[in-house]
């Protein structure tokens, strides 16, 4: 789970070719063997990228094996059969591509950068790895210990991950969303061969993948490259679909991390809808109304109008299950974090209490297409999109909907999610103590903020 | 990061062959000494501009550090007959962006608007540019607010080894200091600081100005002439670059304190070329057999053979008066010793001897393959564009950087290698790791180490090495 960063990206709204550039043409074909296949025809510059999404995460982990979705990522560029231990990463860039691979709680994506002459050799790697992994102790034994390496950098050691990681443990009780993509440290420790094996079987099938291809590459060409090396990987049983009920919320929680920090920080996550939902796209407009950039609400308020903040943020998750809709605030030096919750309540009651005005709301719904033709500003974005939207949605061409259901958002409808979805009873505040180092004062030291458990 | 602000320059590798569509580029100096370049790019209907001003944190007077950076925060809070308020929300309204980044050597303003809105957003970026108002109360909030963001920085481990090992590797040469200066200084600057820096330094004689869009050039260079025309020169606004820094003569180590730490971040080097050193391009082709992409030696060591970390890299932080190489990894408690001394044996055995003629092409291969993805959107174009006038690079650097990468031969790369990355016996290396846990096994291996609090290191730049 990438942080967000607070950019405030150029706005393209309102422009007749912009809403055509979020109308990419596709052409789609399901093989036989029930891998589907998307290919986005682009020849402004003479390269392709590749994006295979296997729709496994880590909503289909179970306890005592999280992380094992992740885990395997790294493990899928050892080898397979007819490409051996370390040639996979010496081919891609000896043939000038690129090539990595990010897993989230809903999938998980391998991508390729390469000069369009070297599609067939990555296809070639692709297909040989999806139907033949090495999954030998050696791989798994050397993965773990680098894999341990990044929790430590990401969650251990930062503490925004650890505040993240805090928030989803106390949010769900049920969904599998609870535990961070890269899972808990003693389950990387001691997942086996065994459930690596049994993990590939179940979720890397033809049938549970979406190869999409963007870039300098005739669409008939690649089908039949695709076809080739990959038509013959038989189909599996389709893996058992995740139940991911969470009950009810029905009451705050409230978390408090203690950890040697600089400044306090709270971070409040509510409950949300899944992306599915006819609701994301309201909570969408709510998302950008409070932390669009500087004349946001979030910005204004408690960076500008209160100083209590150095930096805001919020975020409204799309997945497919509910997740969280979370807010973030570091506080100024000699700041609280009971300052930057008073200041993050009034504004959420803020929405609630007054229709958002109408230019206020054009400019939120501006901000979101132009964040989205941002991200097709390369064929690496685009490819990653088509495959985003078909993995989540379900639907490749969700991508084009998204305008359509952001300009049909009223006033009315803002009030409306902004009353059901932000309400004390439905959340999760997670509040960092800085801890001082030994012989050191704290830059800030926040009072204990009252009714924590 | 925005004390790496100019190193973004790094990724700088030029573009080009024959099969690859560059725009054609026009260039002109303005009778105020503003050098505009102008390319068109059609594929999108958008204008991007950067523009970069000729100084930064190396010309902050002594006692004053950071004022660049307060010039270039509040540069945008405010403009013409517009408050910070109203000005935000004119570029906003837009569906525009104008943002500005600090750095050592020079100060970078970008802007993107629509085609459609060429007129009105070159009107704003020319009240932004020509004529800030650096109201006293916004004057008080950028400062406020990069002060926050100084103490902040120091709970990242990476950013803080960063800043850490500029200090300790330049001492008080210029390209030692934060860029965002340090909370003593910055606390202190008042309006009349910044409003000296700016009148100083922020004139057209002193800046460049690229335009990359959907544009005809002879039209947009007209319209760039009606904005910035009348912008005045000032014959002292060019800068006196530093001195070339010295390089440390022995190997020197520093802790950084991270209490409760589980990992060590390390960064070591010495200093090296500048960017318009003819020997940069080879270096960046042996750089990438080091600890450039997935394949290079230091990952197959340190991380696919051992296990010791997650990521392991090098670069050349080449600057306008010189630079450094430096080398960065990270890895838990127990194997902090072990990781540096593997890094160091790694580095050192690279630059003494040929390189292996396989990983040579691999390294090629992959920098002339990436090399269009570097040009790919408008405003990667701009940046690569202000980048070959800033540091007098040749007009096509662009177009011969791939026949250029293929002509570097393993004598080229051994050379370089030799003469641009330190031996491991004269580096400074910079630990940022739990004290209690790593300092014995260091001080076991590398000698009696000095142990410093994070907020120490802004320090190391203020004294006298």
């Amino acid at each position: 789970m990438p942080r967000r960063l607070v950019t405030l990206l150029a706005a393209l709204a309102a422009f007749p070719r912009l809403a055509l550039a979020l109308e990419l043409p596709v052409a789609a074909r399901t093989l036989p063997n029930g891998l589907r296949v998307l290919v986005h025809e682009d020849h402004s510059a003479p390269v392709v990228s590749s994006y295979v999404f296997y729709h496994v995460g880590s909503r289909n982990e179970v306890r005592g094996a999280t992380g094992i979705s992740h885990l395997f990522e790294h493990m899928m560029f050892n080898g397979g059969k007819k490409f051996g231990r370390g040639v996979f990463d010496e081919l891609i860039e000896g043939n000038g591509g690129s090539t990595n691979g990010y897993t989230t709680r809903d999938y998980t994506a391998y991508l390729n950068n390469i000069p369009r002459e070297a599609l067939p050799i990555v296809l070639d790697l692709e297909s040989d790895r999806m139907a033949n992994l090495a999954i030998t102790k050696e791989n798994l034994e050397q993965e773990r210990g680098i894999v341990m390496e990044e929790r430590r950098l990401r969650i251990d050691d930062e503490v925004w991950g650890v505040m993240d990681e805090a928030l989803y443990l106390q949010a769900f009780v049920e969904s599998a969303y609870r535990w961070n993509v890269i899972g808990f440290m003693s389950d990387i420790q001691h997942i086996t061969l065994d459930q690596a094996r049994a993990y590939f079987q179940t979720y890397y099938a033809p049938n549970n993948a979406t190869l999409v291809l963007a870039g300098d590459v005739d669409p008939q060409d690649a089908f039949r490259l695709v076809e080739r090396d990959f038509g013959a990987i038989p189909r599996r049983r389709p893996p058992l679909p995740v139940d991911a009920t969470e009950p009810p919320q029905d009451g705050e929680r409230r978390v408090v991390v203690r950890k040697n920090a600089e400044l306090p920080a709270v971070m409040i996550g509510y409950h949300a809808p899944r992306a599915l939902d006819a609701d994301r796209a309201p909570l969408d407009v709510v998302e950008r109304l409070l932390s669009g950039g500087e004349s946001a609400r979030l910005h204004q308020d408690l960076v500008r109008r209160h100083e209590v903040a150095t930096a805001v943020d919020a975020n409204n998750s799309w997945g497919i299950d509910p997740d969280l809709f979370w807010i973030y605030a570091q506080a100024r030096p000699k700041r609280t974090a009971a300052a930057l919750e008073e200041r993050i309540d009034a504004v959420v009651e803020g929405l609630q209490a007054k229709r958002v005005p109408d230019d206020e709301l054009a400019k939120a719904k501006t901000q979101l297409r132009a964040e989205y033709v941002e991200g097709l500003k390369t064929v690496s974005g685009k490819a990653n999109k088509l495959g985003f939207f078909e993995t989540v949605f379900g639907d490749y061409r969700a991508l084009f909907g998204l305008e359509d259901a952001w300009r049909a958002v009223t006033a009315d409808d803002v009030q409306r999610v902004a009353r059901t979805y932000l309400v004390p009873t439905h959340r999760t505040v997670v509040v960092l103590e800085p801890v001082p180092a030994p012989g050191r004062p704290a830059a800030s030291r926040a009072p204990r903020p009252g009714g924590v458990s | 990061m925005k004390t790496l602000a100019l190193l973004l320059v790094l990724a700088g590798l030029a573009h080009g062959d024959d099969e690859l569509r560059l725009p054609r580029v026009t260039r002109a100096i303005f009778d105020n000494g503003l050098h505009v370049v102008v390319a068109e790019y059609h594929e999108l209907p958008l204008v991007e501009f950067q523009l970069i001003v000729g100084a930064g944190a190396a010309q902050d007077p002594p006692g004053k550090e950071g004022v660049s950076a307060v010039t270039a925060n509040a540069l945008r809070r405010g403009a013409g007959k517009l408050t910070a308020e109203e000005l935000a929300r004119a570029i906003e309204s837009l569906g525009g962006r104008i943002s500005t980044t600090p750095g050592t050597d020079g100060t970078i303003v970008t802007a993107e608007f629509l085609r459609d809105d060429f007129t009105a957003g070159l009107d704003l970026l020319r009240q932004v540019m020509l004529d800030p108002t650096f109201a006293r109360d916004e004057v008080r909030r950028a400062r406020e607010e990069q002060v926050a963001g100084i103490v902040a920085g120091l709970e990242d481990a990476s950013a803080l080894a960063e800043k850490c090992y500029g200090g300790f590797l330049y001492g008080s040469h210029p390209y030692g200091r934060p860029v965002e200066g340090r909370r003593a200084t910055v606390s202190d600057l008042g309006r009349s600081d910044v409003t000296a820096y700016y009148d100083r330094w922020y004139r057209p004689n002193n800046t460049i100005l690229v335009l990359v869009g959907d544009v005809s050039a002879p039209d947009a260079v007209a319209r760039l002439r009606d904005a910035f025309g009348g912008w005045r020169a000032r014959p002292d606004a060019i800068p006196l670059r530093p001195t070339p820094p010295e390089p440390v003569a022995a190997r020197r180590l520093l802790l950084v304190d991270k209490p409760d730490a589980t990992q060590a971040q390390i960064r070591f080097g010495n200093v090296a070329i500048k960017r318009s050193d003819p020997d940069y391009l080879p270096a960046q082709v042996a750089n990438t057999i080091l600890g450039g992409g997935f394949t290079s030696k230091l990952i197959e060591e340190l991380r696919v053979k051992r296990s010791l970390t997650y990521a392991a890299w090098s670069m050349f932080a080449a600057r306008f008066a010189g630079g450094d190489f430096r080398l960065g990894t990270f890895s838990k408690n127990p194997t902090t010793s072990e990781t540096l001394e593997l890094a160091l044996a790694v580095e050192g055995d690279f630059r003494n001897r040929p390189p292996d003629p396989k990983a040579l092409d691999k390294a090629k291969a992959y920098l002339r393959g990436q090399f269009p993805l570097r040009l790919e959107t408008p405003d990667a174009l701009a940046a690569r564009l202000a980048e070959i006038e800033f540091y007098g690079l040749p007009v096509d650097e662009l177009a011969t950087f791939r026949r250029r990468v293929a002509a570097v031969t393993p004598a080229d790369v051994e050379r370089v290698a030799r003469a641009h990355m330190p031996p491991p016996d004269r580096v400074a290396v910079v630990v940022v790791g739990q004290a209690s846990q790593v300092r014995a096994p260091l001080e076991a291996k590398f000698g009696p180490i000095e142990t410093i609090a994070p907020d120490a290191c802004e320090e190391l730049s203020a004294a006298r090495r």
